[in-house]
């Protein structure tokens, strides 16, 4: 009887992996071992149930005012960022090649980062990086040259976007060390599964992530001046009109420190103060999410209102801390990208635990021909742009587009790189009242400082829209919770803790 | 507190009393106006012109002076930055710029306020209803002040938004005064029970000055208005309510200037005998207050918001 009418309501009913790597099942239809609870639980599941738990959802985040703001469409228009329901599950084992991978990987990035604007520039000299590449970038700031930070931790927050292939082998597919954003939904959907579906958290040890202020607050204050007793950290945004603003908003409280936007901040005598009505008060770091372009028009963009005239220089004295530092942009590079694996060995003399997705250099005659032959068959992204803005996905392109973009790359060699297309993995995901498999990328989010650490969670991104690659926000996409599971070992370390 | 979210509570306090205050006057205009013969309703509107400072700006678009050129231009002018429609638009935008210091009920009464004005027809509501129109725009105000009151915390934020608020109140009851009596302080002691009701009325005073003074004498009137202790539209219980909300938000081992001026223009009208007064000049004494609120104001934008006294350097870039 049980049987029957779990079958007559089971959600995963008529669900197919097909040629994808599935994140649930395996080729021959198993479920996954560190699935095979949820899946249990969901399978009791009727459709109405969960259509009752999805509109849960939507009040909580409604009324919580979760909203990003899409550009282009009526000047910014602000929508909820979807999550579903089902959430993404990555074993202990698992997570902690992830995180290995990605310290060496922020390690490296800082070390090069260091060693750009305030170091000998070794891996130039040694070959490492051509010049010319790292001098042509757009993110590269000759301003930022000789402004050190503490524990030269440049990338103080660093989202690292990663990908699975069709053996479900995790990849790097960008890395993001300017403002990467999305920690908020982060904890927004945590929060919101745990009050949604609290029965699925059963019997998995899930690693919490709530305690993300208390972690990056700490970060901060980590890298103030040493000359700073007790550091003052304030968040920097552009204002309301800014699409993170909520982000923004959230981190500040989750820190309990002010959010303060450019006017608020003065700079005298190469020190920054924020306007209080008791006074000037001294700030020490600022988590700035204003780009580099905007952040000081006195080093930058003349025209720019959201910045602080001076601050560059205030960081250039060593009296406040910019997090994350300036020129980061060079390492966001996508040209720059292909290099990081070398970066690693160089610094670190190790071999990278995640490797990066197979990139072509087009400003390399042999390999731009040989992309320019196949380009109905790889993705070509603009070096500068993130937040798939710009991307041309050869198999999905017309004709025409895929003649716009030849003569493009012919124009600027240096401006482009073209990857093989990865067959992101797929995750069963909520559409209407059944299951039906969609791709998914994740980033999770890296704290650099006295230790590097990684954040156990992250943002699993997912394309809605049936067969779609992009996962973006702005394009579409919705997101899932991400549960990182405790392992064995970590627990035995945790009850040893305990015992002593 | 943050410099800039003070200055927007201050402002948004500020617009709203401009708002209800304006909606007061020209409400009790119009209805003691109704009757009168035409130079008198003439003169009636030029000092509504002159309590609001508006008199020039006024000229700039209109010929004659008449009850509905007026009342328009005050009403639902957007070009006119003293007008109700611009003081509602900008106490909202105030507020909104501190969205995240404000109870969300504070900013659902404010919004709501200002999406009712927009959606009313206010041209037509002028011409059939204003007693509705004044009533609905008086009783939105006191929502919002009175939702301020229950629902926000009373600190400092709350602090700059009633100081805003009774500076704005305390310059428009010495502006009403002043251009009320300024043509009666030479001529004879009794005022016409008109006259007399219209000033008062205009302040939401009159039943309360009843309660307080059994004869409408022009010594009475003034008295009330400039001095009474206990009704919150006086002259002087404004000055004690700023004076004790500046007092909250300074430090407290300073006077600070703006402190210095309010405190000394309380303790001389504290000390002020209106008989004397009346045998000098009420004009200049209303001036003078008129001349410290404002400058009051300005002493507190410097010290809570720009910080100008703490840079020498922004000092001579003011001055340019």
């Amino acid at each position: 009887m049980y049987t029957v009418a779990a079958m007559a309501t089971d959600l995963f009913d008529g669900y197919l992996p097909e040629s994808f790597f599935d994140e649930v099942f395996t080729g021959d239809g198993a479920v996954r071992p560190h699935y095979e609870d949820l899946v249990a639980r969901l399978r009791v599941f009727t459709p109405r149930e969960l259509a009752r738990r999805e509109q849960l959802r939507d009040v909580a985040f409604r009324s919580a005012g979760i909203t990003f703001t899409v550009y282009g469409e009526d000047e910014g228009v602000e929508r909820t960022f979807p999550m579903d329901l089902l959430p993404r599950i990555i074993p202990g084992d698992e997570w902690s090649i992830i995180e290995e991978g990605l310290i060496q990987r922020v390690t490296a990035l800082n070390r090069f980062l260091d060693d750009l604007y305030v170091g000998e520039q070794a891996a130039i000299h040694d070959g490492i990086v051509p010049r010319w590449l790292v001098s042509s970038s757009d993110g590269f700031r000759r301003e930022a040259a000789g402004i050190a930070v503490p524990q030269g931790a440049r990338c103080l927050v660093a989202g690292i976007d990663l990908v699975r292939d069709a053996e479900g082998t995790y990849r790097v597919l960008e890395d993001n060390v300017r403002n990467p954003s999305g920690i908020s939904y982060v904890l927004e959907n945590r929060a919101a599964m745990t009050r949604v579906l609290p029965n699925l958290f059963g019997s998995l040890r899930v690693r919490p992530v709530d305690d993300y202020g208390v972690i990056l607050l700490e970060a901060l204050r980590n890298v103030a001046p040493p000359t700073a007793g007790d550091p003052t950290v304030v968040v920097l945004t552009p204002g309301v009109h800014n699409s993170a603003y909520f982000e923004h908003a959230f981190l500040a409280r989750q820190m309990g420190v002010e959010l303060v936007e450019g006017r608020d901040l003065v700079v005298d005598d190469h020190v920054v103060y924020m306007r209080t009505t008791r006074g000037l008060q001294r700030v020490d770091v600022i988590y700035r999410r204003i780009d580099d372009a905007f952040i000081d028009p006195v080093v930058f963009r003349r025209d720019s209102m959201l910045g602080v005239p001076g601050l560059v220089a205030a960081a250039r004295a060593g009296n406040v801390t910019l997090a994350n530092a300036v020129g980061n942009g060079v390492a966001d590079d996508k040209a720059v990208y292909a290099f990081v694996p070398d970066l690693i060995r160089y610094y670190l003399g190790e071999e990278p635990i995640v490797q990066n997705c197979t990139t072509y250099l087009l400003w390399e005659p042999d390999q731009r021909e040989a992309v320019l032959d196949r380009l109905d068959e790889l993705v070509v992204k603009p070096v500068g742009e993130s937040g798939g803005y710009g991307l041309c996905i050869g198999p999905a392109a017309s004709d025409g587009e895929l003649a716009e973009v030849a003569a493009r790359i012919e124009a600027d060699p240096r401006g482009y790189i073209a990857q093989e297309v990865v067959s992101l993995s797929r995750h069963p995901t909520l559409v209407d009242d059944h299951l039906e498999g969609r791709h998914v990328d994740f980033r999770p989010f890296v704290l650099s400082g006295e230790t590097t650490k990684v954040i156990p969670g992250g943002l699993t991104r997912v394309a809605l829209r049936r067969g779609s690659l992009v996962v973006n926000s702005s394009q579409g996409g919705g997101s899932k919770d991400t549960w990182v599971l405790r392992d064995d070992v970590k627990d035995d370390e945790t009850k040893d803790e305990q015992a002593a | 507190m943050l410099s800039r979210h003070a200055e927007h509570l201050f402002w948004t306090g500020r617009y709203v009393e401009r708002a209800a205050d304006t909606a007061r006057l020209l409400d009790v205009t119009y209805h003691s106006l109704l009757s009168a013969p035409p130079a008198e309703a003439r003169q009636g509107w030029h000092d509504v012109l002159d309590v609001l400072h508006a008199t020039q700006a006024f000229a700039e678009d209109h010929e004659v002076v008449d009850a509905r050129g007026v009342c328009d231009f005050l009403v639902r002018d957007v070009d006119n930055d003293g007008s109700i429609v611009c003081s509602v638009h900008r106490a909202r935008e105030n507020a909104r710029s501190v969205r995240e210091l404000v109870s969300t009920e504070l900013w659902e009464s404010l919004n709501t306020f200002w999406l009712e004005l927009q959606s009313r027809d206010l041209r037509r509501d002028l011409e059939q209803q204003p007693y509705e129109l004044y009533g609905i725009i008086r009783r939105r105000c006191q929502e919002v002040t009175g939702t301020a009151a229950e629902t926000m915390p009373h600190d400092d934020g709350w602090r700059f938004l009633t100081l805003g608020s009774m500076l704005e109140r305390a310059e428009m009851t010495c502006r009403l005064l002043n251009v009320r009596f300024a043509p009666f302080t030479e001529a004879d002691d009794e005022l016409g029970f008109h006259q007399a009701t219209h000033v008062l009325r205009s302040a939401s005073a009159s039943e309360a000055f009843r309660k307080a003074h059994r004869s409408m004498t022009l010594k009475n009137v003034v008295e009330f208005l400039l001095l009474s202790a206990t009704f919150p539209r006086s002259v002087l219980f404004c000055m004690r309510a700023a004076e004790s909300a500046l007092q909250d938000v300074d430090s407290p081992d300073r006077v600070s200037r703006a402190m210095r001026v309010l405190g000394r223009r309380r303790a001389d009208l504290e000390f002020t005998d209106v008989a004397e007064l009346l045998a000098t000049d009420v004009h200049a004494f209303l001036e003078d207050i008129q001349e410290d609120i404002r400058r009051a104001a300005e002493l507190v934008a410097v010290q809570f918001f720009r910080h100008t006294d703490e840079f020498a350097v922004f000092h001579s870039l003011e001055r340019v």
